[in-house]
This record gives C-alpha cells, structure tokens and sequence, in this order.
C-alpha cells in the first residue's frame, strides 16, 4: 500500500489559512488502512482544527466526505457537489489523490493534508514499513525477495558495505542490513552461489529518473 | 463535596464509561459542576473524534474510565484506549486549548469513591485550567 | 606501466606504504600543502579523501593536483555517494588528464553521518561498478557507454577492503567479486583486531586470491582511550578489542598518545610478518605529522626512490 501520515495540525492550519469553508475529503484506500486519511481521520481532523480556529477566534465550515479512492474518476466524482461547495479542498489522499482532485477540479485549490512517504506493508499492528520504491525493473527474482534498492540505505547490488555490523545498517541501528538479510536468505534457500554474481550498473531509465512514467494498455483504451 | 473557592465557572466534564463498570458518575454532580456521562459497550470503542467533540460539546475536560489493566472484557480495550488518548492528548496540546483538559484512568468497577475522587481532581485541576477556551 | 609509482613498488615485490592527507573544509591550499609536506617523503603515495565521512570539504581531484605541483604521488579516492556516471567518469578523465595514476573507488559513507544529512544522495553506481568502469577505460579505452575514448585514463586500480565489517564470511567473497571487477590494490580499515584480520587473509589466501592483488595494511595511531572508545561505539564496520581500550586507559593520559603510537607500530611489525601483504596504509587522521615517524620508527624509511 502507499504509506503516508497526517501532516502537523499547525501546517495544516497555515495551509487552510485563507479559506472559511473547506471540504477535507478522505481516501478510503491505501490512507485509511495507514489511519493518515480515512473516514475516522477526516472526522477528527475536522473536530480538531475547528477547536482550533475557534480557540483563535476564527471561524471555519468544514464539510467532510470521504471518497473509496481518490485516484480514480468512478470514485472522484461523487465529491463533485461537495467541492463546488467549498473554497478549497484538503485531501488526506496520498499526493496522487491531491494531484487528481486539482485536476479534476480546476476551479477549487487542492491542498494536502498528508504527507506521502512510501510504498510498503504492516509489518505489524500500528508499524509499517517501506519496501518498494517503484525503480519500474524489479530485481526480486535475484535478491532472494529482498530489495536492495530500497532497503538497502546506498542501493548497493553488489553486497554490503563496510558499514554493515550484526545485521545493522551504519545509517541507523534501526535498520537492518538488507544484505544480511538478503544472504541468510540466500543461506536458507540454498542460493549462496549467487553472491559471487557481478551485477553491472543499472539502467534506471524505468524509474523517476527517466521522467514522468506512463503506463498504457492499449486493450482498455477506446 | 468541596469546590476551590477560585473556580469562577461552573465546569463540564465529560466522562467516558463501560457501561458495565459503573452507575452514573453524573451521580457525584453538584450544583457547582455538571458531569455528562457517556455510556459505552467498553470505554475502548471511544473513537478519537468522541474526544473532540465533547471538547467542541462545551466540555471543559474529559475523563475515560476504563477496567484496571487484566480486567477488560474485550482484554486489551483499555491497553488500546489509553494509546490513543495519550495520542490525543498531544494533539489537544497542538489545538492549543491544553491536553491536561483530557485524562484516562483505570477504576474497578463499582468504585464509586475512586471515580469521586477522579471527578474531585478534574474540577481542581480546572481551577487551574480555567474554562476550555474554544467552547 | 602507467606510470605509477605505487604500482612500481608493488610489482617489484617491495613492501609500500602509503598514508592518507584528509583536505581542507574549504578553500586553504596552504592546509594541504603543510599535511602533505610531512607525508612528502616517507609514504610512496598519498590517498587524498574524497569528503570523507560526507563532510563537505575540497574536491578531492583538486588536492590530489596541489600534491602533485608539490612531487607527491596522489591517490584519488572517488565516493560513488555524490555523483552519478556521467560526473564519476568526467573526473576520472580530468584526473588522468592532470597527471593523476592511481584511483580509490569506493561507495562513501552514508551522508546522514555527515555535515550536510539534508542532502539528497546518488548511488547511481557502486564501488563494484565503479571498479569496473575504470578497468573498463584502461583496457576496453571506452566509458560506460562503449564510446570509444580519445586517450583513455589508464589508472591503477584500487578498493577497499573492510574484513571488520559483517556478515564476516561474506567479506573474502567481496574482496573476490572488487578483484574481478578490477581491484589490482586493496587497502584496509584500520586494523586493531589481528585475529579477525589474520583469518580474513587465511580465508583470502586458501582462495587464491592474496596472489591476484596487492593488499595494503590500514592502520591508524590511537591518540587517546576516549578515541579507542569513540571508534569501537560510533566508527561503522569497525572492531577495537577491549584490551585495547583498556591499555590505552591503562596509561597516564599524557603517555596515552605514545601508547597509541607503540600500538600502532606492534600491527605494522605484525602484519609485515603475513607474507600476503604488501604494504601499509597509514590512515594518521589530523595527526599527519605523526606518520614520518612511525614509518621511521618501522624502519621503512627511507622509501625507495622512483625510477
């Protein structure tokens, strides 16, 4: 899932600043599950930043709605009557739904409420952690199931640095050493031979660095 | 009961309950305090917006009651309120109307004078306060 | 040849010894003209750090040019973290261009460790990559891109090793993977644990790969025990055994540099023994004066003179 968190309500209070009548419009998919911007977070980011306005002496309307997703039209839509209602909207969607609103909305400012961090999974209740960074040339196959561009901090290919001591990453000791954990994997599923392997300079033209990436499938444009 | 002479308001308090923990604890109101009391199947199910509102309510502070830790029905419930109401608390703080307004507290139930007491410390503890300034 | 003398003493079987000069955080000629004056005549060439430790500082292809007016041998270190190939391999022909033989090709320490951890970081390549790119140049006379170069940098070629770093069994199948890449050199992390050292060459050797590169000793005097204990807690990859730490707490904080230097001396005595290594590297870390004198008191001075 796409993993983000709710921006610091001050932030948030600056960026709504110029506006009296919002809608805060949730995503009921990737953000939700990540308590950043499902129904639940729209509701108490509404309470919250009213309280908040009227501790100031300020007043703000607040209109809430959360949409099943907002990266897609099917979905967008139905906040249309919401929007136009508003001077602004502030999406708690991940910066693709933000991106959208605006787009789909040209009349009304979109601001963002959340920030987007990363692709990744619930390792356990309440922590989630990043696992893919969408490089668009998955190595997967022969890193044991185990990402080095991303999980490891200087997307080595070629086995640890010298920095990596029991299992940590020299970065943080909250980070595991991808690489020990791609060779005890290895270990386990007897691919040991691998790690003499040279891995040649990527070609990174699929990922960002290539420019902006579309995807067409040619079978459902008409 | 007695009330500090400074309270120059007559304070809310909303308190959060198991519905099967305890009576009423509006029971413990007075003439010089007003305590709301809101019933629910486990004080766990207090979403975080409840919270909020009762502050957007009027309240001048809010209490959660739940189970001594070990004796929640639903076993980790009152584990899981008191999370999210230090979570809460923060973002209180960061409304600007101060997050010592929201407590939680873990009372056996049918302890009548413990929840007295909770109630005796919240209605000083506003003295102090002052009334929620975005009621 | 290419025209190295490092490479000169290496392939004539004599032992080398090469020492570190760290440049400037900013824009002092005179601070690398005065710490590379007193590596001047006692090491065969001096490594020139590439921002170490991600603290910005004077480009390392620049101090590598004033050693060089000065008739000191440089080694240009070369971080994969701030540039990306297109940058790397430009460098690599200016360095060449300007007279530079002999490269470092390293990954480079995280930049969170560093002055400016708001950076953003490259790694476009790594060490291994990096490696074989310059080999690449000198024998194939093309870039990354096979685009046949006019002159190609022919350098010589070297990597670090760090035998102290884990998982341990894998750092001998590393050091095979930067020899094949091109590694003719190798230089160490600074060794205070033998023994972990001493198995780490075993290893190397029962491969046989101690007879395909030159392995260069790394070292660096302790000044005090709160360094030792500094290295041993924050140093990333780096072991420094107890009783080391404790006999640098062991002596008067006066005599703790002397105890750090007579350390210092035991491991170059002690690795000169391992027939498989073929050199020092004094890493003297702002202590540069230091580093005349220890390669006197091991009596490796003085160095041979070029050819």
């Amino acid at each position: 899932m796409i993993v983000g968190e709710q921006k610091p309500l001050a932030e948030i209070k600056n960026i709504v600043a110029p506006y009296s009548k919002i809608l805060i419009l949730g995503c009921g998919t990737c953000v939700k599950t990540c308590f950043a911007g499902g129904e639940d977070e729209v509701a108490t980011l509404a309470s919250a930043l009213r309280l908040s306005m009227k501790k100031d002496g300020r007043e703000i309307k607040i209109d809430e709605l959360t949409v099943e997703r907002q990266c897609e039209d099917e979905f967008l839509r139905q906040a249309a009557s919401n929007i136009s209602g508003s001077e602004a909207v502030l999406s708690l969607a991940c910066g693709a739904g933000v991106q959208m609103v605006a787009d789909r909305f040209k009349k009304t400012p979109a601001l963002p409420g959340v920030n987007t961090t990363f692709i990744g999974i619930l390792e356990k209740q309440g922590l989630f952690t990043e696992k893919c960074l969408g490089c668009g040339d998955c190595v997967l196959d022969r890193f044991a199931g185990i990402c080095p561009v991303t999980c490891c901090s200087k997307k080595l290919l070629n086995g640890p640095c010298g920095g990596s001591q029991n299992g940590k990453c020299e970065v943080n000791s909250d980070i595991e050493c991808a690489w020990q954990n791609i060779i005890d994997r290895y270990k386990a599923l007897g691919q040991m031979d691998r790690l003499t392997a040279y891995y040649p300079a990527r070609d990174w033209r699929n990922s960002s660095a290539g420019g902006l990436r579309k995807l067409v499938r040619e079978d459902h444009v008409i | 009961m007695s009330i500090p002479e400074q309270i120059k308001f007559k304070p809310k308090i909303t308190v959060f309950h198991c519905f099967n923990a305890f009576s009423d604890p509006s029971l413990v109101s007075n003439g010089n305090f007003e305590v709301k009391s809101v019933k629910m199947a486990c004080s766990s199910l207090t979403r975080e917006v409840f919270l909020l509102r009762a502050f957007e309510s009027g309240a001048d502070a809010v209490v959660v009651l739940v189970c001594p830790v070990g004796q929640c029905d639903y076993l980790q419930g009152n584990i899981r309120a008191a999370r999210r109401v230090a979570r809460m608390k923060k973002l209180v703080d960061e409304i600007g109307i101060d997050g010592k307004r929201l407590n939680i507290y873990n009372v056996t139930r049918g302890d009548k004078s413990a929840v007295a007491e909770i109630i005796q410390k919240t209605v000083s503890d506003l003295a102090v306060l002052g009334p929620n300034p975005a009621a | 040849m290419n025209g190295s003398r490092l490479k000169q003493i290496l392939s004539s079987g004599k032992f080398a010894v090469t020492a570190e000069c760290g440049p400037p955080r900013g824009a002092n000629t005179e601070v690398v003209r005065k710490k590379a004056s007193f590596l001047k005549d006692c090491a065969d060439a001096v490594n020139v750090t590439d921002n170490q430790t991600a603290i910005v500082r004077m480009s390392s292809l620049a101090a590598c040019a004033h050693l060089m007016q000065m008739g000191i041998e440089p080694v240009l270190q070369m971080v994969t973290r701030d540039r990306n190939r297109i940058a790397l391999q430009s460098d690599i022909m200016g360095a060449y261009s300007l007279g530079i033989r002999n490269i470092l090709c390293l990954t480079g320490d995280h930049q969170t460790f560093g002055s400016q951890p708001d950076a953003l970081n490259v790694f476009d390549i790594d060490s291994m990559n990096l490696l074989h790119a310059v080999r690449t140049m000198r024998e194939v006379g093309t870039d990354m891109s096979g685009y046949k170069l006019d002159v190609a940098p022919r350098m010589f070629i070297g990597a670090a090793a760090n035998p102290f770093a884990d998982p341990f069994e894998y750092r001998v199948i590393r050091l095979a993977k930067k020899i094949a890449a091109g590694a003719e050199f190798i230089q160490t992390q600074c060794i205070y644990d033998m023994k972990r050292f001493k198995e780490w060459i075993k290893m190397a050797r029962e491969q046989g790969l101690t007879e395909k590169v030159h392995i260069l000793a790394g070292v660096t005097p302790l000044k005090s025990a709160g360094m030792a204990k500094y290295m041993a807690a924050k140093v990333p990859g780096m072991i420094v055994p107890e009783f080391l730490i404790k006999r640098m707490e062991g002596v008067p904080k006066e005599k703790a540099a002397e105890e750090g230097m007579k350390i210092c001396l035991e491991t170059i005595q002690e690795v000169r023994q391992i027939p498989e290594i073929h050199g020092v590297h004094i890493m003297a870390i702002e202590w540069e004066e230091k580093v005349q004198e220890i390669v006197k008191a091991a009596g490796l001075f003085p160095r041979p003179q070029p050819v």
